[in-house]
């Protein structure tokens, strides 16, 4: 739920993300990187996470009173994980009274593959690209999206966020790459890529469109960079009302609809 | 004293936060003994259709909750945010997920207000409710017994805990919930089997785990076993169960045991008070029982009224407060402890 106000002409923002194995926060203003931290602590990001905000604040100079707006990697991802980042925002947006706002973790991750792509690749960026983020969702599927992106700047999403199996995602994407208009888009999967999804996205490579993948581990820059987004286009989020985007109901609840539909 | 104000000192504000099992709770206590706010969001609406506590479910409430009650108890204490001088979370025992939730949001607001953090043990919590409203006088007895806790612990000083006491298997609360399944009570069935118990005409005798004679220790699965197997033999046998006199039969069995080795606790260390601490306290069995046993031994008996004996945030604060008075504060790395053992948490000075 967000509502719209007058956007500040300049904002320094506060960015938090523990939906992956990377624990990342940064601080940006008007696009530029102040600070950022990334560990890898997994399990540890509810330990760890407010004394490195804390730490991060004091390296930059940066006084609560100087914020202007707190960014949070809203999900989907690890249940622990996002449930760590919403609430430290939602704490600290309540009690600092700042504005909140929260952005796809996906989407974050995906910018920041895109990023470091371009930046690789210099200027020979061709065609359009999809940029297809994914993590690991256990049970042969992925949390993903898929947007797309050219040399122009043009940055769109084209699926929202969800849970799929990464075999059927993989042949998916290969598929309607291989069946559009005009020139076949580059297909760049980004993320923690285990052996699993190696497989998954890999096999099939031969005879379709290839899918690239990416190692690419969170960064908070990039969930700075999308809520900035968002606050110049004056939007927020309900403080009370933030919760993460989990993309699925808890087991228990699937089950409990499940035996409801059947009438049990 | 422990406590009292000297005049014309400060007042102090704790602000706690309590996410250990289902339910958000917030309050705001004045000088550690004052409850100016108290406020508890029950999920019990939502785990009752799973019929239990779903932990996963349990987080995810917790985090659409927290800001909501934190501002709700702050607006009910009439005091400010400025005016916080620490703040007190659960840290343990109880479900990893739901406690990290309180504590990730206690230690995101002590670095906001830039005041001291107290992790503090959820037990500690249930006991020191009683302080809340009456004075402890040392040393005491306290009877833990709730759905997830049944423990005898000796309070030989102020903050000093010692289990002399604990389930080997089932809570009592667990025990009782278990049974009322059995008799078809919806969860949670604690007080259906208390109501049903004291409108009992006949008691089917069950039997009573004392285990060995020195021991302290409780066992209730074999009794939740007596109930299950008592139902399957009048079933056997085409008859009706008489679920009233199940339900005596059990609830005699628990009471007999549990206050039988408190009392025998309270005469072997020679305490001064008896404390009866947790959800199960509301158990009327229990606090009758008890009550009349207290009294024939001449140790007075306290128990905190119904609100401060099931989960909440108040008693959060005034167990963090010995901490607050001896400046034992937490770090910011504090990690919330499913296993949180009672003992270590004692406070380190008298
Ligand atoms: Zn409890």
């Amino acid at each position: 739920m967000s509502d719209t106000y007058a956007p500040p002409a300049s904002a320094t923002v506060l960015a938090i993300e523990t939906s992956t194995a990377s624990l990342a926060a940064a601080v940006v203003r008007d696009g530029e990187t102040l600070g950022s931290v990334q560990s890898f602590a997994e399990r540890n990001h509810s330990v760890l996470i407010v004394p490195e905000i804390q730490a991060l604040l004091k390296e930059c100079g940066v006084s609560p009173d100087s914020l202007g707006a707190i960014a949070v990697g809203q999900g989907p991802g690890s249940y622990t994980g996002v449930r760590i980042a919403v609430s430290v925002g939602k704490t600290l947006a309540w009690a600092w009274g700042k504005t909140l706002l929260g952005v796809s973790s996906l989407e974050a991750l995906a910018l920041g593959a895109w990023r470091t792509y371009k930046e690789n690749a210099g200027g020979s960026i061709a065609g359009p690209v999809w940029l297809v983020p994914v993590m690991d969702a256990r049970r042969g599927q992925v949390y993903t999206a898929r947007f797309l992106a050219d040399a122009s700047g043009r940055w769109e999403r084209l699926d929202a966020d969800g849970i799929r199996l990464a075999a059927e995602w993989a042949e998916q994407l290969r598929t309607e790459a291989a069946a559009g208009m005009g020139p076949a888009p580059a297909i760049l999967a980004a993320g923690e890529i285990g052996p699993q999804l190696e497989a998954a996205f890999g096999a099939g490579n031969e005879t379709g469109p290839a899918i690239r993948l990416v190692p690419h581990a969170m960064e908070a820059v990039s969930v700075a960079e999308l809520a900035a987004e968002r606050l110049r286009r004056g939007e927020r989020d309900e403080i009370h009302a933030f919760v993460p985007n989990y993309t699925q109901l808890a087991e228990a609840e699937a089950k409990l609809l499940a035996a409801r539909a059947r009438g049990d | 004293m422990g406590g009292t104000q000297t005049p014309g000192a400060r007042d102090y504000h704790l602000l706690a936060i309590e996410t250990s099992c289902d339910e958000t709770s917030a309050a705001v206590v004045r000088n550690g003994r004052e409850v100016l706010a108290n406020l508890v969001s029950s999920q019990i609406d939502t785990h009752r259709q799973f019929g239990g506590v779903v932990p996963e479910i349990a987080s995810r409430k917790h985090v659409e909750s927290i800001t909501v009650i934190l501002e709700e108890a702050l607006r009910k204490s009439g005091i400010g945010l400025a005016d916080v001088d620490a703040v007190a979370v659960t840290q343990g025992p109880g479900l990893v997920g739901a406690l990290l939730v309180g504590v990730v949001a206690a230690k995101s607001l002590a670095m906001a207000l830039d005041v001291p953090l107290i992790g503090t043990h959820h037990i500690a919590g249930h006991i020191y409710a009683n302080r809340l409203v009456g004075e402890i006088h040392y040393p005491a007895l306290a009877l833990v017994v709730s759905g997830g806790h049944t423990e005898l612990v000796l309070l030989e000083s102020e903050g000093r805990f010692r289990i002399i006491g604990r389930t080997r298997d089932d809570a009592v609360g667990e025990a009782y919930d278990k049974v009322a399944r059995a008799l078809h009570f919806p969860y949670p069935g604690g007080p259906h089997v208390d109501r049903l118990a004291a409108e009992a005409e006949g008691e089917i005798e069950l039997p009573r785990a004392w285990l060995e004679p020195e021991s302290y220790d409780f066992s209730f699965s074999g009794l939740k076993s007596a109930v299950l197997a008592e139902i399957n033999r009048s079933r056997m046998k085409g008859e009706t169960v008489n679920f009233a006199s199940l339900a005596r039969g059990f609830q005699e069995s628990v009471i007999d045991v549990v206050t039988g080795k408190a009392m025998r606790a309270a005469a072997e260390f020679g305490v001064r008070q008896v404390l009866l601490c947790g959800g199960v306290a509301a158990n009327r069995g229990l606090r009758e029982r008890l009550s009349r046993l207290c009294g024939e031994a001449g140790v007075p008996l306290l128990v905190p009224p119904l609100s401060l004996c099931t989960d909440n945030a108040a008693m959060i604060a005034a167990a963090a407060d010995l901490k607050w008075r001896r400046g034992e504060f937490s770090p910011l790395d504090l990690k919330a402890d499913p296993q949180m053992p009672l003992e270590a948490w004692s406070v380190a000075s008298e």
